[in-house]
């Protein structure tokens, strides 16, 4: 095997327009790409920062005593109604919805001002802000009362968005439906463990995960398109190593080779090997040169790149699948004119759905599971996923997709390629 | 050493080889001669193992190889018609490669590519990349790849086609050391009939899938020991003149080039007198006239009613 790899690597890099195809090309669009839609995609959240008013109508303080109040009258025995009484201090609605606005992870987002009735309204009306949140008088007393002694109607909050800014007051919505939704959760352990409530570690993990599109962690341009490309040029990949098995076919080198009594599976498992390990080389390439010049990533963040090698690998090994596959293909039907057209049309269409020229975000849903069953669309995916620095469990889906494509190409390869006797 | 029987190979209806049969005896040089088309670049493909007959068998040694083929294989050096190495690697790295499919490593390696080189002058030019070798440097690299595992016979097909005289008389004569002073046994194809009347033993003759005829060149020779050939030289090709020619009863075979006319008749016929009257109705300018013995090449022409080169 480390023959034919030394000999496909050999043959390739003295290739020079193949060379450029897979590496040159890359950085070219990187650079085209990178700087002229960073606006569309800039990281550093100036799209989507957003300011909101915060009219202030709850007392909390006066809540929490009306709360107690309540509770002391309610008849249940001391030991409990201290626990409850904790248990609303740490958990009071009002303190934890202003603790996630000014949170660190939020800053760069949200900007919350804290303005009265006619200020929120007048500043929304000159699209100074994008949202009114509204804290409603006896917002802190309903909420305990549900959420601690499940009694009253419960709380709510008043939302007033914008229409000249759906985006960010969409992003605002999600934050709030978290809050929410996270409350809810909080208060539904309160209830079941009477009156304890969770630790405030637990709190701020469930506060953590409030926006996945871009708030979380910042993906600049560079870093989109670098990952984009990679995954889109990898799949040339594949296509350029089923080109030089064609050329073997047609130059009788192939028979040259089969003549000294290797196994066909032999030469087909050395393309796949092949193309991985030329994938992965250009992962690396790409990476490091787009680091050097675009500063997509950074080089020194020793905690960063086992997650990046490790996608690029799975992708990798799922290149050699397709390289298998298309050589399989070339040589049962004895035409490269498949290779041809995967290179000059599906890779494209490929690289379409998958997200590489643009986020699939805005697609219909069809367009977005579609591409996320394509095998760079799916490790875009999981690179998005390390990038945003997600929870690592969250990978396991679009890497699981790129490994069953991985089986599935290579046992297709085996049944189509030519056995003995009739290469 | 190596026989077939009966060998047929049917392409999608089309019968490509039938019944061919031949063998090669251990240090022997066999010729296979044939237009194109004529089947032999598939009774190779068959021989090497590369290709399953329809019917028939191959055997080596008394054994079929048809469903074992590895000991033919380990045995066996192929030269293809077409220049079958890796252009953008040199010629080192290409002998390398090829060595190291058939198991070579180490000093065994480096000795067999070394070898090969000096077989085929080209040692002192191993570091150069392929592709920029002239035409016959690529040939003689071409058989070097053949014979990096030291095998014990060789199959040539048309290893000189389109190369200059130097580097063509070069690899004749790597042939015919090989076959006489190391005992290889060489199954050779070519289009240059000369070749083959130099290089080989015994020759076999096809056309349209079937060996036609088979023997020594001697042998051969005397099919048209009857018969005498007419060459009739020249300034230019003159197809009235020839068409002429060709409705004369006495002359069994007529094939115009572009310095004259070739004729085959029986001995002794006496037809120059005609030639010169029908060459003076077309107001031709005969050059030469010379009156031959057969040769291989007007023998095949006899058998298959062709030139070598059709």
């Amino acid at each position: 095997m480390y023959t034919f790899l030394k000999k496909d690597i050999l043959v390739l890099f003295r290739d020079r327009t193949e060379l450029a195809v897979l590496l040159a090309m890359p950085f070219i669009l990187i650079a085209i790409l990178g700087f002229a839609l960073s606006g569309l995609l800039s990281g550093n959240s100036e799209v989507l920062s957003m300011d909101v008013a915060i009219v202030q109508e709850d007392n909390e303080q006066l809540g929490l005593e009306q709360f107690a109040e309540e509770l002391n009258g309610s008849g249940i025995p001391a030991e409990a109604r201290s626990r409850i009484m904790a248990a609303a201090q740490e958990t009071s609605p009002s303190s934890i919805l202003q603790g996630i606005l000014t949170d660190e992870s939020l800053r760069e987002l949200v900007t919350a001002q804290e303005m009265d009735t006619a200020a929120a309204a007048e500043a929304l009306e000159e699209e100074e802000v994008v949202a009114i949140l509204t804290i409603p008088e006896n917002f802190t007393l309903n909420a305990l009362q549900k959420m601690l002694m499940d009694t009253g109607g419960g709380a709510e909050l008043e939302l007033m968005i914008a229409d000249h800014a759906a985006t960010q007051s969409e992003v605002f919505t999600d934050i709030l439906e978290e809050f929410v939704w996270s409350l809810n959760f909080e208060s539904a352990i309160a209830q079941a463990a009477n009156g304890e409530a969770p630790a405030p570690e637990e709190t701020s993990v469930q506060f953590g995960g409030v926006e996945s599109v871009s708030a979380v962690q910042p993906i600049s341009s560079f870093q989109y398109y670098t990952i984009g490309m990679a995954v889109m040029f990898a799949l040339f990949v594949g296509a350029t190593i089923s080109g030089i098995a064609f050329v073997e076919k047609q130059q009788f080198v192939l028979n040259r080779i089969l003549l000294s009594d290797q196994h066909p599976f032999v030469y087909l498992g050395a393309k796949a090997i092949s193309a991985a390990t030329v994938t992965f080389l250009q992962f690396c390439i790409l990476f490091f040169f787009s680091s050097l010049l675009f500063g997509a990533f950074d080089l020194t963040n020793w905690s960063f790149w086992p997650g990046m090698l490790l996608i690029g690998f799975t992708l990798a090994i799922c290149v050699g699948a397709l390289a298998a596959f298309l050589t399989a293909l070339t040589m049962r039907f004895n035409n490269d004119s498949i290779t041809t057209v995967f290179a000059g049309g599906v890779v494209t269409i490929f690289a379409f759905l998958g997200g590489s020229f643009t986020p699939t975000e805005g697609m219909p849903d069809s367009i977005q599971k579609l591409g996320g069953w394509t095998p760079n669309g799916a490790s875009l995916n999981a690179f998005l996923i390390w990038l945003q620095n997600l929870e690592i469990v969250l990978l396991w889906e679009p890497l699981s997709r790129v490994l069953l494509l991985t089986i599935v190409l290579l046992i297709l390869s085996l049944l189509i390629f030519p056995r003995k006797g009739e290469a | 050493m190596l026989e077939t029987e009966e060998l047929k190979k049917v392409f999608k209806g089309k019968t490509a080889v039938e019944g061919a049969s031949l063998y090669l005896d251990k240090g022997e040089s066999v010729g296979l001669l044939g237009p194109n088309g004529a089947g032999k670049s598939t009774t190779i493909s068959m021989i090497s193992t590369l290709l399953k007959p329809t019917s028939g068998d191959v055997r080596l040694n008394g054994k079929s190889i048809i469903k074992n083929p590895s000991e033919m294989r380990r045995i066996l050096g192929v030269v293809p018609q077409e220049i079958a190495l890796y252009g953008e690697l040199t010629a080192y790295e290409n002998l390398k490669f090829f060595g190291r499919i058939y198991g070579l490593s180490g000093k065994a390696l480096e000795g067999a590519i070394q070898r090969s080189l000096e077989l085929v002058g080209l040692a002192e030019r191993q570091k150069e990349i392929v592709k920029t070798y002239s035409g016959g440097m690529k040939r003689r690299i071409n058989i070097a790849a053949a014979m990096m595992h030291e095998p014990e016979i060789i199959i040539m097909d048309e290893p000189t086609v389109g190369i200059d005289p130097q580097s063509r008389s070069h690899i004749l004569e790597m042939v015919r050391q090989l076959n006489h002073e190391k005992g290889l046994t060489v199954l050779y194809t070519s289009h240059y009939m000369e070749e083959v009347e130099r290089l080989c033993d015994r020759v076999y003759i096809m056309d349209h899938g079937k060996i036609i005829a088979s023997g020594t060149k001697e042998e051969l020779k005397s099919i048209l020991s009857s018969e005498e050939t007419v060459w009739i030289e020249l300034d230019r090709p003159y197809p009235a003149f020839f068409k002429d020619l060709q409705s004369f009863k006495v002359i069994k075979q007529a094939v115009e080039t572009e310095k004259g006319i070739k004729l085959i008749l029986p001995k002794g016929s006496r037809i120059l007198g005609e030639v010169f009257q029908a060459s003076e109705r077309h107001q031709v300018e005969i050059i030469n006239v010379n009156v031959q013995k057969p040769s291989l090449e007007d023998v095949f022409l006899h058998l298959t009613g062709r030139k070598l080169r059709d």
